[in-house]
């Protein structure tokens, strides 16, 4: 086969962004030693968490993983209550003044879905599972993954990069509740 | 008002003042600052870098960086790339003293990546056939879909559940051999491989595809038809696909050490 020179913008955009060569501070524009190379770009035109997508911040992601890793902290369970699938996600914050994607680890367990942020040790979001629906949102962005939760309180648009295994799992999850039942039904 | 910075774009193999005309960034005047036989390619602007709030606007001055190292490419051979919004203070003479002060390693990477480009390469494959291709080979696995067929519902959930646990670790596993696999038959053929467990963009037709590996690889320009064939052959295999793109300028291969 031979190679061809296809490439979108978000190939070039990374090419240029993230690769290519550079230069020591001292040579060029920069303020207080740190270089001023596409940093403001790169925030515009990627965003936070494509950022983290592309590598662009490996090193602070690398980091943040470790500190993650050095600072043990569980997640509240409910007596009897299991974790049937976790996967790492974000969540749409709209509120305040400042609208972001909030990075953290998304649970399935056996009664809610749960937004759990080891550091500090927090839930962030929380809604028990039976009466959720969930809603696939139409691809705005070339690489994130949405879902609209919709819950009888409200609705909370999340995003994941194992979009297809986590409603796999919402929807085993639930069939499993309903086996449970069945079986306690029985007895 | 004179411009007191120059904006780069690349440093390339030649020794004669060129114009390259107004390709730049905003239609700037595109020309090479040479030292010996080496030269920056540059165009004159203010000391501060390119900003804006305008999205169209910012991916149109990338556009542009980059056809200005394509451009650059076409007439001297393979060129240093630099990243977009590399600007040096200072006018000619601060670049010419630049190049004259890194000489040594301009020209080092030069010759290192001469006649060479760089080419991307993702492989692809359908994980619903790499799993029936684990299922078929694993005696257990096959003996444990037979029990479910045959099970009470409860029992069949539980063992359902084991089931998909046991193939999705073995399909991790042999995914992994694969990439490794497929990592070995391309290594030869390239100067340098660089693995990347992610891309920044899937085409539509592979969008229902699972990435096996992302490989950024520095080839020569003689075993660019070689490595094709390797990767026709990974192409043709049931279930695997491979995207193939180049010839580009080496961004993922220049190495400048640090000056004092």
């Amino acid at each position: 086969m031979n190679p061809e020179r296809e490439s979108c913008l978000v190939e070039v955009l990374d090419r240029l962004l993230n690769k290519g060569a550079v230069l020591n501070a001292d040579l060029i524009i920069s303020v207080a030693g740190i270089p001023l190379i596409g940093v403001t770009l790169k925030a515009m035109i990627a965003g936070m968490e494509t950022m983290l997508e592309y590598g662009i911040m490996e090193d602070w992601d690398k980091s943040s993983r470790e500190l993650y890793a050095s600072q043990e902290t569980h997640i509240p369970l409910f007596p009897g209550e299991q974790i049937l699938y976790k996967t790492f996600g974000y969540l749409r914050e709209d509120e305040g003044l400042i609208k972001c994607w909030v990075p953290g680890i998304w649970n399935i367990t056996s009664q809610r879905v749960i937004l759990w942020v080891k550091t500090p040790g927090k839930v962030l979001f929380e809604t028990p599972r039976e009466e959720l629906r969930i809603l696939r949102v139409p691809a705005s962005h070339e690489v994130r993954k949405e879902l609209e939760l919709i819950y009888p309180e409200g609705s909370a648009r999340i995003s994941l990069s194992e979009r297809d295994e986590f409603e796999e799992a919402l929807a085993w999850a639930a069939e499993a509740t309903e086996v449970r039942k069945e079986s306690e039904l029985m007895l | 008002m004179v411009k007191e910075a120059r904006y780069l774009y690349s440093v390339a193999r030649t020794g004669h003042e060129v114009m390259l005309g107004s390709i730049g960034i905003e239609k700037n005047n595109v020309y090479i600052v040479p030292y010996k036989d080496i030269a920056a390619i540059v165009h004159a602007c203010d000391a501060k870098p390119y900003k804006t709030e305008d999205k169209k606007l910012a991916e149109g001055w990338v556009l542009e960086h980059s056809y200005v190292i394509d451009q650059a490419t076409k007439m001297f051979g393979t060129v240093l790339p630099f990243s977009f919004d590399v600007i040096i203070k200072g006018n000619d003479d601060a670049v010419k003293d630049w190049l004259c002060r890194d000489y040594e390693n301009l020209a080092g990477e030069l010759l290192r990546v001469q006649g060479t480009a760089e080419y991307s390469i993702q492989i692809y494959c359908d994980h619903a056939y790499l799993e029936t291709l684990v299922l078929a080979k694993n005696q257990e696995l096959v003996d444990l879909k037979n029990r479910i067929e045959d099970g009470s519902k409860g029992k069949a959930y539980l063992l359902k559940r084991n089931l998909d646990m046991k193939l999705k670790n073995l399909t991790y596993s042999e995914t992994g051999r694969l990439a490794d696999q497929f990592c070995s038959e391309i290594k030869p053929l390239v100067k340098e491989l660089k693995v990347s467990g992610r891309t920044s963009w899937t085409p539509e037709k592979y969008k229902e595809k699972k990435l096996l590996a992302t490989y950024s690889c520095l080839v020569s320009d003689e075993a660019v038809k070689k490595l094709g064939e390797v990767l026709e052959a990974i192409n043709c295999k049931e279930g695997f696909f491979v995207r193939f793109t180049g010839p580009w300028a080496p961004f993922s291969f220049v190495r400048l050490q640090e000056t004092g």
